[in-house]
């Protein structure tokens, strides 16, 4: 039996002492047994077979297709509160009804949906079958092999319905969901990594009942429209003329940002075979990084460098901001019957051309990804399918679905919601041959990117724009090419 | 049963910590990240790249600062609260009692709930304030004090009750006999008071400041870092390499480096906590 006696300190301690240097090296051999099996750097959860994604699982399907072929089973489905994700959450039952297979769809906020996706797909659990993503993310996910190539999906026919008609989807979206991962490659090369599923051109939304009560004409170039922001900003009665994204982040640039820039002629990478060179210190793009800064100041929210999509939406539907710079689905819903304050007031245009008539456009494709350590494939496609398959999504555009990816669903049922939208349909129309993802395809984008938005925001602070796009430019140049 | 079978769970529990904190330490000697999913050893070239990022000490700077102006605020509010409290009458108990809600909100919801008061256009503050639409709290100039205050507003009580209790479990006997022979307040306070509330103002202070050194969520969901860099702590450094650029093993090196920079710290603070309770120990005799 021990004998224990009471310290100093008043705690009851064995008297036989451990040394620190016999503790020490009982826990530095604890410690070297998981660093010993970790010497295989199983990467993610992943064991041994680090970077080799997992067997494409199209091939295993045989036989005649039949939606009720896997009745019974269930899959798990991780997806982002959004107006897609709501307009689809009651027609699951169907799915449900259709296949037999139970659906569970776990809810994670937009701001730490992607930071849950990149901890579960870098552990490789496979626990979410199906997850919803964006196309640059696709840059990100497809490299390590987390995603599934979708094309023997689609082309086997004992797994795909032949009336999915893949087709149907516009084939710019099915192209920006398509990437080889190669330097130098455009999208539309290599692997079908998602299928589109709802989407988004990055327009100009206004109060119209405002516009109309003071006559104001809809600015062609982008001079008039920052004459008219500014003109429109009044801080003593809290309303500014337009709002735009300026946190600290990747998604500032994707929406107006890129969108104006393209127009005026900017660029963001050119490429010389496999070499690229970061091209946001152009002339073009200085004086034009210059006037959306000063839009920033003069007319936009105070509080720019804090201001995401729900801010900007909010500022329009609460009467605050005049104008909004960014995705049409994201003000669709502020036009809705007792969403907002001014709601019925609102209407679209397709924003100011370029210098050259351009209206190149900026897209952002939500869509739905198949997780490549999933264990339940089949049902999976079976799910993907159904959700971006034209029954389903001409019943969620009845709700609060903009923008279906679908020509059949948007020529035919969403039309006919879009009566009381000023102005969307027209615009839609007039940018959507121009529309595409204007980013140079790259697997660095999320930290490149992000740091496009700090130089943003330090301009905004007062840093002298040239110097501080150089500066930006060269370590782009050198990230990138890494 | 022998006796020592009773400290199996513990030494679990010790190897499960030290297991993932290890396998981190040995992240910062690879090439691991998404892009890079079959790593090699690299040496020390992640230590000499973060240290050579001139946004690392940017960073370490901002920290520094962070946690040193957030903890003297929150020990000099703190202590004045709890001496306030201190006295026993119906408002100081119902303060008491309402000084602990802020302490019941998870940071980033503080974050968020704060975020929404700063707003030009809707916030609260501004109208409380009346200073009009285009106060900025969250610019450049304002980003870094604004997050402060944030922290001030969500961890004061927390000193205020620790020293509350240091205050209520002081021997009555010193402060009568000062009482008796005619000492003031802030004789007694000086003199009396403070010399023996010291170990438990600085047990506050270390566990303050070394969670401000590990700020994150707050000044995350505040500012993101921004404007800029203005706002970018070592572990939001961190998180953007590890959890954004999914460059584990550069991020690790990050959180390596940070756990260094804490440990060494809590040493430090340990050593000065040790001789104030020495000291303090003498005081109350």
């Amino acid at each position: 039996m021990n004998e224990f006696t009471r310290s100093e300190s008043g705690l009851h301690v064995p008297t036989k002492k451990v040394t620190r240097r016999s503790l020490l090296a009982a826990m530095g051999g604890a410690a070297t047994v998981p660093m010993l099996y970790g010497c295989g750097v199983g990467t993610g959860g992943g064991g041994g077979d680090a970077g080799k994604a997992p067997e494409n699982g199209a091939s295993a399907v045989t036989g005649s297709f039949d939606w009720k072929a896997l009745k019974g089973q269930s899959i798990k489905i991780l997806q982002t509160p959004h107006p897609y994700q709501q307009a689809f959450q009651p027609l699951l039952k169907d799915f449900t009804e259709l296949t037999g297979i139970e659906v569970q769809a776990d809810l994670v906020a937009e701001a730490d949906y992607f930071t849950k996706l990149n901890t579960e797909l870098a552990g490789k659990t496979g626990a979410h079958d199906v997850f919803m993503t964006g196309a640059y993310f696709i840059w990100q996910y497809g490299p390590p092999g987390w995603m599934e190539d979708l094309t023997p999906w689609i082309k086997n026919s004992s797994a795909t319905n032949d009336e999915y008609d893949f087709e149907d989807i516009y084939e710019g979206l099915r192209t920006s969901t398509r990437w080889d991962f190669e330097k130098g490659s455009a999208l539309g090369t290599g692997g079908q990594w998602a299928i589109p599923w709802g989407f988004e051109t990055n327009v100009v939304a206004y109060n119209k009942k405002e516009f109309d009560a003071r006559g104001i004409a809809l600015p062609e170039t982008f001079d008039d429209f920052i004459q008219l922001a500014t003109d429109l900003t009044d801080r003593s009665q809290n309303r500014y003329g337009v709002a735009f994204r300026g946190s600290k982040s990747w998604a500032t640039i994707h929406p107006g940002f890129m969108t104006q820039f393209t127009r005026e002629g900017g660029k963001d990478y050119t490429a010389e075979g496999t070499t690229y060179t970061a091209a946001m210190n152009s002339d073009k793009a200085v004086e034009f990084t210059k006037k959306w800064v000063d839009l920033a100041k003069n007319a936009g929210p105070t509080s720019w460098t804090t201001y995401d999509y729900p801010q900007c939406t909010g500022d329009l539907g609460n009467g605050n901001a005049m104008m909004v710079y960014d995705a049409d689905s994201a003000t669709y819903p502020k036009q809705k019957a007792g969403a907002s304050a001014q709601a019925g007031n609102l209407a679209w245009y397709p924003g100011p051309a370029g210098p050259d008539g351009s209206y190149a456009t900026n897209l952002w494709t939500w869509s739905l990804a198949m997780n490549a350590a999933s264990k339940k494939k089949q049902a999976a496609w079976l799910f993907m399918q159904w959700a971006t398959g034209k029954d389903a999504m001409n019943k969620a555009t009845a709700s609060t679905f903009a923008d279906p990816v679908r020509a059949s669903v948007f020529d035919g049922s969403f039309k006919q919601t879009l009566g009381g939208f000023p102005g969307y349909l027209e615009t839609f129309e007039k940018v959507i041959d121009s529309t595409k993802i204007q980013f140079t395809p790259q697997t660095k984008f999320f930290e490149t990117t992000e740091d496009w938005a700090v130089a943003l925001q330090d301009i905004y602070s007062g840093a002298d724009a040239k110097s501080r796009l150089d500066e930006l430019a060269k370590a782009n140049t050198t990230k990138i090419n890494a | 049963m022998r006796p020592y079978l009773l400290s199996v769970p513990a030494v679990l529990l010790i190897i499960g910590i030290l297991y993932a904190f290890f396998y981190g330490v040995y992240y910062t000697v690879l090439n691991y990240a998404a892009t890079n999913p079959t790593p090699t050893f690299i040496g020390v070239d992640n230590y000499r790249s973060v240290l050579g990022d001139t946004l690392f000490w940017r960073s370490a700077g901002t920290t520094l600062l962070y946690a040193v102006a957030a903890t003297g605020l929150e020990t000099v509010l703190g202590v004045a609260i709890a001496l306030l409290l201190n006295r026993s009458t119906l408002i100081g108990k119902t303060f008491e009692r309402l000084l602990i809600l802020p302490l019941m909100i998870a940071p980033v919801i503080a974050g968020v709930i704060w975020k929404l008061m700063f707003n030009p256009q809707f916030g609260v503050l501004n109208h409380v304030l009346g200073l009009g639409s285009t106060f900025d709290w969250l610019s450049k100039d304002r980003a870094l004090a604004s997050t402060i205050l944030v922290d001030v507003w969500i961890y004061t009580p927390f000193v205020a009750i620790l020293v509350l209790a240091g205050i209520r479990s002081l021997p009555k006997e010193p402060f009568e006999a000062s009482d008796v022979d005619g000492a003031n307040w802030f004789y007694m306070f000086r003199r009396l008071m403070l010399p023996m509330m010291w170990p438990y103002i600085l047990v506050a202070v270390i566990f303050r400041f070394m969670d401000c050194l590990k700020v994150f969520d707050a000044v995350y969901v505040l500012t993101a870092g921004g404007p800029g860099v203005t706002t970018t702590t070592l572990q939001i450094g961190a998180f953007e390499d590890s959890i954004t650029n999914l460059n584990y093993s550069r991020g690790s090196t990050y959180m390596f480096l940070l756990w260094i920079i804490v440990f060494i710290t809590a040493r430090y603070l340990v050593s000065v906590l040790g001789k104030a309770q020495r000291r303090a120990a003498g005081a109350g005799a």
